[in-house]
């Protein structure tokens, strides 16, 4: 991965690797979000990672590029860092104290297994709307009246990642 | 990757929608999968290459072309 010039200081830890590589921009973007509960902005990156701004910006594409995050076509923002969503989804997801949006019903559940395996995830049944929500422990989810469908072949999942 | 409550919802909704039944997935799978795909996101040595991607498809039974991925 490409490198920028960087060094910076996320969530109590610093990042001691300079120059600072996309891997841990990477990383900074994922603790930022699990400390915040929302995706950082270019704005916030600069200083977490000592980054120029377009540096932060050229950073962004080659993860995005890599598909490592989604970013939004419109100004750039992450849109999406896996399994974490950028905007509120029908996809809630308390664990450890937060809430979070997932993007899809699997990120719902990777959430959870991202951030140490137990929680909730409050979402709905596409169909009827009825609330769909199940407890996630050790043991894996509670039994739930609910199934996940996937629409797209895995080998589409990059040509509308959104809609996917 | 939505969540229905039933087969019949869903059904309900790919008629709506206009947009075929492809692969119902059970809760229980999908919580091995999402630990699979994102239990080291948060690491900072997360990477992952296309065939550890089909490594995780193939130990959870995730098979035939639906889950194939291009090179």
């Amino acid at each position: 991965m490409a490198v920028g010039a960087g060094r910076g200081h996320v969530s109590g830890v610093t990042l001691q690797s300079t120059p600072y590589s996309d891997a841990e921009l990477r990383l900074a973007i994922y603790r930022f979000t699990a400390e915040t509960t929302r995706l950082p902005t270019h704005a916030e990156l600069g200083p977490l990672t000592g980054l120029a701004p377009e540096e932060v910006r050229a950073a962004l594409a080659r993860l995005a590029a890599e598909h490592v995050i989604v970013l939004n076509s419109h100004d750039g923002s992450i849109r999406m860092a896996a399994p974490f969503s950028g905007i509120a989804t029908q996809h809630l997801v308390r664990t450890g104290g937060k809430e979070y949006f997932a993007n899809c019903a699997w990120d719902a559940l990777g959430v959870i297994a991202a951030l140490g395996g137990a929680g909730e995830v409050v979402s709905r049944c596409e169909q009827s709307l009825a609330p769909i929500q199940f407890r996630v422990g050790a043991a894996g989810p509670d039994s739930a009246p609910c199934i996940v469908h996937f629409a797209v072949p895995a080998a589409r999942w990059w040509q509308d990642i959104v809609f996917t | 990757m939505l969540f229905f409550r039933s087969e019949e919802m869903l059904n309900a909704w790919c008629a709506a929608s206009h947009l075929p039944r492809r692969e119902i997935i059970p809760l229980a799978k999908i919580w091995e999968l999402a630990s699979a795909w994102y239990g080291d996101r948060l690491a900072r040595t997360h990477s992952r290459t296309r065939g550890e991607m089909r490594a995780i498809f193939s130990r959870l039974g995730l098979a035939g072309p639906f889950w194939e991925l291009p090179d």
